[in-house]
């Protein structure tokens, strides 16, 4: 019992502690030029702990001296089991991409940096640890968004990403600062502050706050426009991990904050509207792109808004199983984004006459977001059926489904049409597709014993045929969107991106004019007679203010 | 009228000459000198709040002269410091101005990213 | 009372303060004697035992849980004179001996005269200078009297000037001569506030000061205006907005170490005396109007500073226009810390802790600036592309100094700002939150500016060749702010030693 205990603290600590030493091995020039090799192995630890959580251990570890407190739950072990995988074998897959290209090192510091932050995410169990991890989780990731740095789209993707994260970042530490200021004992412990939080005097702030700051990195429309541009400038093992681990640190923030013990009908039935909205939103901009990474990013902003409904419905009703209702789907989300990114990348490079088993591979894991009968993405499906009801919500979640599977068609045909002429994918760019194409049809299965369900009821007939439906009328929906596909029109990625670009440009005229304003302050009878009307303003004040 | 109110007026009024020329005179030696007649007007409330002193039964109180003295000591000090910066400036550059960016308001000055 | 009397006599480790005042004026002098060639090494002779003697200070503090005390020559105020060190003293001694330190090494070798070669002002000035600065903060720090603190703020500002303009280019001479005029006509006012207050209460010293206005505020109309000729005078100093007019000029053009002691130090010791003014002196005049009034002007320079900090083409002026906006931070603290609110307590600890972080952050950033203008002959922000390769060490002293100006954890940045946010929700006053969000928005876009070009692959041609230990130092100021962040409760309680109302509450 205390030997797995010690072993299970010593994992949890690892999980941090191995990806900041090879950080530190960084220092060195040599070991910085070889740490491609070793990203495979950061994650490693995280993996571990995840599996000894899964087995039935609650692991914690808690150093208030230090200001640490780590603990794993079942919700965040399949995130941290799932989310180590992908950066494991998108780690292997990075270390043959990067192979003599430039910034190779640079490239391997911000992934390694992001990785702490993604995994920490998981474990973390105080607020400011939190706050921590997941600014590392998005901050260092510009390094690896903007990896060519003579692209000027990645360089314009970098700025917009950095703005948006940055705003969550300031949303996110009024929202903690609310959160803190209502928990009365002065306890940072997350579970703690949300204890406290339906009796804090500030609720309604805190809670519009915390969530504004996740929903930006979950990209729920309208702060969706980062993640096109995003994941289309990004190179692919960064697109891979960023799309699949990355976001989901809004995903556990949402989990671990939302107050699921007491029903709050008004915030819950918003969350809901909004992530239906955005559901079908990135549906209806994705289908409108041909590049497959577009694509693929406005099915985030889809598939993050089924998740952002689905807590929705459980704030409403007070259900704290949604917690890990949610945390299955986007473990599940988690693998067929990365591997279906890594798809894009070895397409890139094979034949298009040597692609069908690739195509294949990717058809299942992009129809299984759909919910394809059989698939990871149909357990995703059956797991947060109960929580969305049979009502018209169930309905928006079905016809949701129709709506990615149409998506997903267009996606595969946009891949296709990206084959290379004469060329075969090298296997250290193969392989790892592979292996995370076969961990992302089988590993839901493993895990969803873990997420309360039960593997026999998804393989009832009326379970096959409730996956099945959806699939078909979106099948047919993409023939006839490839009958209708010109005549759709032309939307640039990122779409209200541009605008928002043009008005913060004329935001530029209040710089300047501040600027003038600033000049006449600083000439020297302005600047005395400031000082003049200070000191006697001053003095009034103290003679008359109390 | 008393001596201590003379002195009072008189304090006043250097303050006041003090402060109007330190505001609005540009040339860099006559807002020195203004300084120091703003500053000799404060050195004359001394004088008075030692008077003062005096009236509660010292024969003068000596804090606020030791005050004036040190106060002295540093107005002299900072106007040697200012009178070298301006005749360094004077040498360097053949004029007395108090506007350092006023060269560096060219092109290079605008807006960037 | 007991209290009263404890602070109007010689404390053990009284004699502490003493020698904190007087190892650098020792070094001062004897620089002067020996002459530039020797000044050097007798800085670095006395740096060591400086920041032992601060850190004896602190420890002395900490330990004992009250403020040191040392009456000067056994004559007790209101005749004679004190020196105190409370906590917030004993962190801003360690601080300013850290950063002195810092500058000091920095600039090793900058100034040094090699042998054969005719001695030039300069490296006297600068060592002496650097000394005296030194000697004269120790000083504003543990002043227990007004008019002495006076005559202190006067000896740092006449430190401090020729500091800007040592290598004699007319826009420093001129930036230095602006500095010193604004300085003085704040000096004047600051002057006459004391005189009117002695002349009502007839003593400078603080803690007796403090007794009386408690017994009897407000007696004439001549304290409320002592208190804002005083105020405004030190704002003066501490160039908060929209007395800046002369802080960008001279910090941005000064030498990158004296900019650094400036930017990070010499504006804080001004800053510190209205603290020591409004929460020692005279706690009962500072109303709701007087301290709403001063973070009002605090959340103008955050805007300010920060949106023209985003529009200068050069690196150096960014910092400084930077400059501008964090000391608006310091001025939120006034209407969370005064008065014995739940939230006081930490308002005040998030005020100190900015003024520390900044510290290190702003001196960091300097020398990095410093690097980048001598390897580079220039600053321009527009031609920094790619320099993060060739000075790695300065860029990411940049970015973490940047990222405690950010706000963003783990830096010592993110503590104080956490701490304000808090005591801001706490007691109902919003506005100064939003303020501190949007400044840290605008800092992160300042910051990017310089960073994200930095970091890019392209080649730059260099003047100089790097040189690491000077990147090392800005890199070791850069950590010292982000260690801030991971400062113990125990630190927390030192900052709450001799803070007026914890003490009453001790009692």
């Amino acid at each position: 019992m205390s030997g797995t205990g010690t072993l299970g603290t010593a994992l949890l600590v690892a999980t941090l502690a191995v990806p900041l030493a090879l950080l530190l091995a960084c220092l060195s020039r040599r070991l910085r030029n070889n740490m491609p090799a070793l990203l495979v192995l950061a994650p490693l630890p995280g993996l571990a702990a995840a599996l000894l959580a899964l087995g039935g251990m609650p692991l914690a570890f808690d150093q208030p001296q230090l200001g640490i407190s780590l603990a794993l739950d079942v919700p965040g072990a399949l995130l941290l089991g799932v989310a180590a995988l992908l950066w494991s074998v998108t780690g292997a897959y990075a270390f043959t991409d990067l192979r003599g290209k430039t910034n190779a090192a640079r490239f391997s510091v911000c992934w390694l940096l992001t990785l702490t932050g993604s995994l920490g995410v998981f474990i973390v169990a105080d607020l400011l640890g939190f706050y921590l991890f997941f600014a590392l989780a998005s901050l260092p990731a510009y390094g690896l968004i903007v990896h060519d740095d003579d692209d000027p789209a990645a360089r314009r993707a970098g700025g917009v990403y950095m703005a948006f994260t940055v705003l969550s970042e300031a949303f996110l530490l009024l929202g903690f600062v609310l959160l803190a200021a209502g928990e009365s004992h002065g306890s940072l412990q997350i579970r703690d502050v949300v204890a406290a939080l339906p009796q804090s005097p500030w609720r309604d702030a805190a809670l519009v706050f915390t969530v504004a700051g996740f929903a930006l990195k979950i990209g729920t429309v309208p702060a969706h426009g980062w993640m096109p541009l995003t994941y289309a400038a990004a190179p692919i093992p960064a697109a891979s991990v960023l799309s699949g681990a990355g976001v989901k640190a809004g995903v556990i923030g949402l989990i671990r904050f939302l107050p699921f013990d007491t029903a709050m009908p008004g915030a819950g039935e918003m969350l809901v509207v909004l992530g239906f909205f955005s559901a079908f939103y990135g549906v209806a901009i994705g289908i409108t792109q041909a590049n497959p990474k577009t694509v693929l990013a406005y099915s985030s902003v889809s598939q993050m808004g089924v998740i952002a409904a689905v807590l929705g419905m459980g704030l409403a009703a007070g259900d704290h199983s949604v917690a890990l209702d949610t945390a299955f789907y986007a473990a599940t989300h988690v693998l067929a984004k990365g591997a279906l990114f890594l798809a894009v990348g070895v397409t890139a490079v094979t034949a298009a006459r040597r692609l069908r088993p690739t195509l294949l591979l990717a058809a299942v894991l992009a129809l299984g977001l759909g919910g394809l009968p059989l698939t990871g993405g149909a357990l995703a499906k059956l797991a947060v059926k109960a929580p969305l009801g049979d009502g018209v919500v169930g309905l928006l979640a079905n016809l949701s489904a129709v709506a990615t599977t149409l998506l997903m068609l267009h996606f595969l045909q946009c891949l296709a049409r990206t084959a290379a002429h004469e060329q075969q994918a090298p296997a250290g760019l193969a392989v790892p597709w592979q292996a995370m194409a076969l961990a992302s049809v089988a590993v839901p299965w493993l895990l969803y014993p873990f997420a309360g369900g039960n593997v026999a009821d998804a393989l009832a007939l009326a379970a096959l045929f409730d996956a099945l439906w959806p699939v078909l009328i979106g099948a047919a929906l993409a023939l006839a969107l490839r009958r209708w596909q010109n005549r759709l029109p032309p939307i640039p990625a990122g779409d209200i991106v541009e605008p928002a670009e043009r008005a913060f440009s004329a935001s530029y005229a209040v710089g300047s004019a501040m600027e003038r304003a600033d000049g006449w302050l600083r000439q020297w009878p302005a600047a005395g007679l400031s000082l003049l009307a200070i000191a006697v303003v001053l003095g009034a004040a103290t003679l008359f203010g109390s | 009228m008393s001596a201590a109110i003379l002195a009072g007026l008189t304090g006043a009024a250097l303050v006041g000459l003090g402060l109007y020329g330190l505001l609005t005179d540009p040339h860099p030696l006559r807002k020195i000198l203004a300084f120091n007649i703003l500053g000799s007007g404060v050195f004359l409330l001394f004088g008075i709040i030692a008077r003062k002193g005096a009236a509660a039964g010292f024969a003068a109180d000596p804090v606020p002269q030791a005050m004036v003295i040190t106060g002295i000591v540093v107005a002299f000090s900072a106007t040697a410091l200012a009178v070298t910066l301006l005749l360094r400036l004077f040498q360097e550059t053949r004029r007395a101005t108090l506007e350092p960016d006023a060269p560096a308001k060219t092109p290079d000055a605008g807006v960037d990213g | 009372m007991l209290a009263m009397a404890l602070a109007l006599a010689t404390t053990g480790g009284g004699y502490l303060l003493v020698l904190a005042v007087i190892v650098p004026v020792i070094g001062m002098l004897l620089s002067l004697v020996v002459g530039g060639r020797h000044a050097e090494r007798i800085a670095f002779a006395l740096m060591p035992a400086g920041l032992g003697l601060a850190l004896a200070i602190a420890i002395e503090v900490w330990v004992t849980g009250q403020p040191l005390v040392y009456i000067l020559g056994g004559w007790p105020p209101p005749l004679g004179i004190a020196l105190r060190a409370d906590g917030f003293s004993a962190v801003m001694l360690v601080t300013a001996a850290l950063v002195i330190a810092a500058a000091g090494y920095f600039a090793r070798g900058g100034f040094a005269t090699p042998p054969g070669v005719a001695e030039k002002r300069a490296p006297l000035a600068f060592w002496t200078l650097l000394q005296g600065l030194w000697a004269a903060l120790a000083v504003v720090f543990l002043g227990g009297d007004l008019f002495n603190l006076y005559v202190a703020l006067e000896l740092l500002t006449f430190a401090a000037v020729p500091l800007v303009c040592l290598d004699g280019r007319p826009e420093t001479l001129a930036a230095a001569l602006r500095y010193l005029l604004f300085a003085l006509f704040g000096s004047v006012l600051y002057l006459l506030g004391a005189a009117l207050l002695y002349g009502t209460y007839g003593t400078l010293d603080i803690v007796l000061l403090a007794d009386r206005t408690a017994a009897e505020p407000l007696v004439a109309p001549a304290v409320g205006f002592a208190a804002g000729l005083m105020t405004a005078g030190l704002l003066a100093k501490t160039a908060l907005f929209p007395l800046h007019l002369w802080l960008p000029p001279a910090h941005a053009n000064a030498p990158p170490p004296a900019s650094a002691v400036l930017s990070a130090l010499v504006v804080k010791a001004s800053f510190f005396l209205i603290v020591r003014l409004w929460f020692d002196v005279m706690p009962g005049l500072a109303s709701a109007a007087v301290t709403t009034l001063l973070a009002a002007l605090g959340a103008a320079a955050i805007l300010f500073g920060s949106v023209l900090a985003l529009r200068q083409a050069r690196l150096k002026l960014l910092i400084a226009y930077s400059t501008v906006a964090q000391i608006g931070y310091l001025f939120l603290m006034f209407p969370l810390a005064i008065g014995g609110h739940p939230w006081s307590a930490e308002a005040w600890s998030g005020g100190v802790m900015q003024t520390l972080s900044h510290a290190f952050a702003k001196a960091a950033m300097f020398l990095a600036a410093g690097v980048v203008y001598e390897q580079l002959g220039h600053d321009r922000i527009a031609e920094l592309r790619g320099i993060g390769r060739a000075m790695p060490m300065a860029i990411f002293a940049f970015g973490l100094g940047g990222l405690s100006l950010m706000g963003l954890p783990p830096s010592g940045g993110f503590a104080a700002k956490w701490l304000l946010m808090q005591a801001s929700v706490e007691s109902g006053q919003w506005a100064w939150a939003v303020v501190m969000l949007v400044g840290g928005l605008l800092a992160g876009g300042y910051v990017y500016r310089v960073v994200a070009p930095a970091l890019d692959r392209a080649t730059v041609a260099l003047k100089a060749p790097a040189s690491r230990r000077r990147e090392a130092v800005a890199l070791a100021l850069a950590l010292g702010a982000v260690l801030l962040g991971f400062a113990p409760p125990e630190f927390f309680d030192l900052l709450q030693i001799g803070r007026p109302v914890a003490m009453a509450a001790l009692r």
